[in-house]
């Protein structure tokens, strides 16, 4: 048999469970537009019954927990495709810049290249002529300025990414900090067996901007959290962090140490690994082909010019002062090295009326002067290589952003607010509560009715 | 249970409105450039194609560039050794006037009179320049032909025999001078030495037939060299031809590779536009009220 107090306390425990729910509803609402906050549930049980003779009476309900919804599968993929976005953006965008120095039109080395033999065969005509000289030597003189902005340009921009890398590291630096931070407090909490919803969804915030930086691996056990990069340098472990340092090496650049070993090489995704491959493999390979350009060119049209003789008769020398013999810095060095325009080497026979050598040295245009190309092909090559890393790391790039938005998508239906729902929710917990207070008010005046039998 | 949707479509939505307006953004671009290749990455082999096409149509400007600056040299030699050769004409027939007989010493010596004066004339044609520059010095900047009382003939080539040639195709090299020692002083052929001796020949009233005869060699031999100047006009003019084909095909070549087919790139942007439009409007219409708003 059941007791009117065993009731009237049912009736509270659901007064005090609805106000829990009601209390979950809100933080919801409050949080509605919180980045990465998870939505909470309440949970609520039915009590175990107690079983008087033939009955089995209930003993009302209650909330049990404040559940966080998330996916942490999900999550981690969320991660991984943040790491693989933030390296093609860095990539992407690092071309990008290159890229503007390749544009196949005005002003760029192939352009100059062109207008360079076009003013030789003007020449042709009137070998003997001042002004048609000048302008062959005005040529040379865009053709070596087009090789030097390039290459300017690109160690520029080398040394804009060694910015890059060390305020990124700065940054890792910042979030794994924080990160092993809330670390320990979530431990704290945890072993405590208390919620920790509200650190986790920080947590994991920090890690999507970590993600986006560098190529982050989880690893969950007992004592927390630990993040390692793919290579298995520790950044978290539990509440403690291990920071990265940047050191310039003997050539200038910035390299990356972990606890002292040098990791530059190894981070493999993150927009820092994409500012290190523009700057530690795109950007030398260039200048390298452009310096083997430049040098090519420069060597040939010298051995050209040397073949001739100028305008007074005398046995010509080099056009362009000799490019380094190993070849490397030719294109950021390449200097016309006559300003005398009768020293230009258009006659074969000494005469200053004959113009044999200019077609000698129109024929480097045809020459295999660069890695076994002619010097427009080597530069169409270039061209081709620029423009394809661009073009495929943008479409790689814009499938990764439509991966991320579709699991965020599906973050976003597990873990997102929506104020219908709460709308929906605080309706019924409100009218639970409301009802749950009749009751009260029922056995309240039951007792009354009880209690005033005897008089 | 129903799935449950994102209740937040609003980076979705600016996604799509980025991706829309950067569609927009390289449609205006392709109708102002009429090219669809901008930069390299919007087709990186075409644009290597594009470079290399490029760069042909630059020899081909100056390969014509070449052709006009040298057929004026061309039509001015070959109008000039015509001269030469009316010139020629002229002392043949006094030459055969003067071996008539019945002419006196002092007719004889107006014949040869008449004779130095287009001797006169032949140095005069024989040092014509053009732009500046002696067409028949061979590759010397001096005046090729200077009279001389020490020569035999009377006349000293002061020039040389070089030869220049211009670039005028790919790989094709067009001479563009003869020397004026292989024109007008060949051995066996020299067209000052016949006049000189046929002016001597007059005076000694002796070899006039002889004389004559020399003199009608060196104007076939002239009128010969001179198909060099009429060949090399016609190969211009077939190169010409050729070069405006090739150009024709290069644009050809060009507008396959990088146009923009404008028709359908106009449409894509009035498309784009359009989406841009809808998504804008979707963006407004995103429900502005919640269930909390129906609620007493």
């Amino acid at each position: 048999m059941s007791s009117l107090f065993g009731t009237m306390s049912i009736a509270v425990g659901a007064l005090q469970a609805e106000q829990g729910a009601i209390d979950a509803t809100t933080n919801n609402v409050a949080n509605a537009n919180t980045p990465g906050y998870s939505r909470l549930q309440p949970v609520l049980t039915e009590n175990d019954p107690v079983i008087v003779g033939p009955l089995t009476l209930g003993t009302g309900v209650s909330l049990q927990k404040l559940e966080s919804l998330r996916d942490p599968i999900l999550q981690l993929r969320i991660q991984e495709e943040t790491q693989q976005q933030g390296q093609l953006d860095a990539f992407v965008s690092g071309m990008q810049q290159i890229e503007v120095n390749f544009t196949g039109s005005s002003g760029d080395i192939g352009t100059q290249i062109s207008n360079f033999f076009s003013s030789l065969s003007q020449l042709a005509r009137d070998p003997a002529s001042l002004p048609l000289r000048q302008a062959v030597l005005t040529a040379a003189g865009n053709l070596a300025n087009s090789f030097h902005n390039t290459a300017d340009n690109l160690s520029k921009q080398q040394s804009n990414l060694d910015l890059n890398v060390t305020q990124a590291v700065q940054q890792i630096d910042t979030l794994t900090t924080q990160i092993a931070k809330l670390n320990g407090q979530i431990s704290t909490l945890e072993n405590a067996n208390h919620d920790a919803s509200a650190f986790i969804d920080q947590r994991d915030v920090l890690i999507g901007q970590l993600s986006n930086l560098v190529d982050v691996s989880a690893i969950r056990s007992d004592s927390g959290l630990t993040l390692t990069t793919s290579n298995g340098t520790a950044l978290v472990a539990g509440n403690l962090s291990f920071g990265l340092a940047t050191q310039t090496d003997s050539s200038g650049v910035q390299h990356i140490f972990a606890q002292g070993a040098d990791i530059t090489g190894k981070i493999t995704s993150g927009s820092l690994a994409g500012a290190l491959q523009v700057r530690d493999q795109k950007i030398p390979t260039l200048l390298s082909n452009l310096d083997t350009l430049a040098a090519g060119l420069g060597n040939a049209l010298n051995t050209a010019n040397q073949a001739g003789f100028d305008l007074s008769g005398t046995a010509a020398g080099n056009l362009f002062v000799p490019p380094p013999i190993s070849g490397q810095g030719a294109a950021s060095s390449l200097t016309v090295a006559i300003t005398d325009p009768t020293l230009l080497a258009a006659s074969s026979d000494g005469s200053p009326g004959s113009n044999g050598n200019i077609a000698t040295l129109l024929a480097v245009h045809d020459q295999a002067v660069a890695g076994g190309q002619t010097p427009n092909d080597y530069y169409a090559n270039l061209l081709f290589s620029v423009g394809s890393d661009v073009s495929n790391g943008s479409a790689e790039l814009s499938a990764s952003q439509l991966i991320l938005r579709q699991l965020q998508d599906q973050r976003g239906s597990i873990s997102c607010v929506s104020l219908d729902e709460e709308a929906a929710n605080m309706v019924r917990f409100q009218r639970a509560f409301d009802a749950a207070a009749r009751v009260v008010t029922t056995v309240d005046q039951m007792l009354q009715t009880v209690i005033n039998m005897g008089t | 249970m129903s799935i449950r949707v994102n209740p937040n479509p609003t980076p979705d939505l600016l996604a799509a409105l980025a991706e829309v307006q950067q569609q927009v953004d390289t449609a205006t671009v392709e109708l102002s450039t009429g090219s669809r290749i901008n930069k390299p990455s919007d087709d990186p082999a075409g644009a290597a194609q594009l470079a290399e096409i490029h760069d042909r149509g630059s020899q081909n400007d100056s390969f014509q560039k070449s052709i006009s600056s040298i057929t004026g040299g061309f039509q001015s030699a070959d109008s000039t050794l015509s001269s030469v050769i009316t010139a020629l004409e002229r002392a043949i027939t006094l030459g055969v006037q003067g071996a008539n007989g019945t002419l006196s010493d002092s007719d004889r010596a107006v014949v040869a009179q008449e004779l130095t004066g287009i001797q006169t004339q032949l140095i005069g044609l024989a040092n014509t320049a053009y732009q500046g520059q002696f067409l028949f010095s061979g590759t010397a900047r001096t005046q090729p032909f200077v009279a001389d009382s020490a020569a035999a003939s009377g006349v000293r080539y002061n020039g040389n025999a070089g030869v220049n040639t211009v670039t005028v195709g790919n790989g094709y090299q067009l001479q563009v001078n003869l020397p004026g020692s292989q024109l007008f002083t060949a051995t066996g052929s020299d067209m000052f030495q016949s006049i000189q001796d046929l002016i001597t020949s007059l005076g000694n009233n002796s070899g006039i037939g002889t004389a004559v005869a020399e003199v009608r060699n060196a104007f076939d031999y002239v009128t010969a060299q001179r198909v060099f100047y009429g060949n090399a006009l016609n190969q211009i003019d077939s190169q010409t031809a050729f070069l405006n084909n090739e150009k024709l095909d290069l644009s050809r070549q060009e507008n396959a590779v990088a146009g923009a087919d404008i028709a359908s790139v106009a449409s894509q942007l009035v498309n784009n536009q359009t989406a841009r439009s809808a998504t804008l409007a979707a963006i407004g219409r995103m429900p502005q009220d919640s269930l909390f708003d129906y609620l007493k």
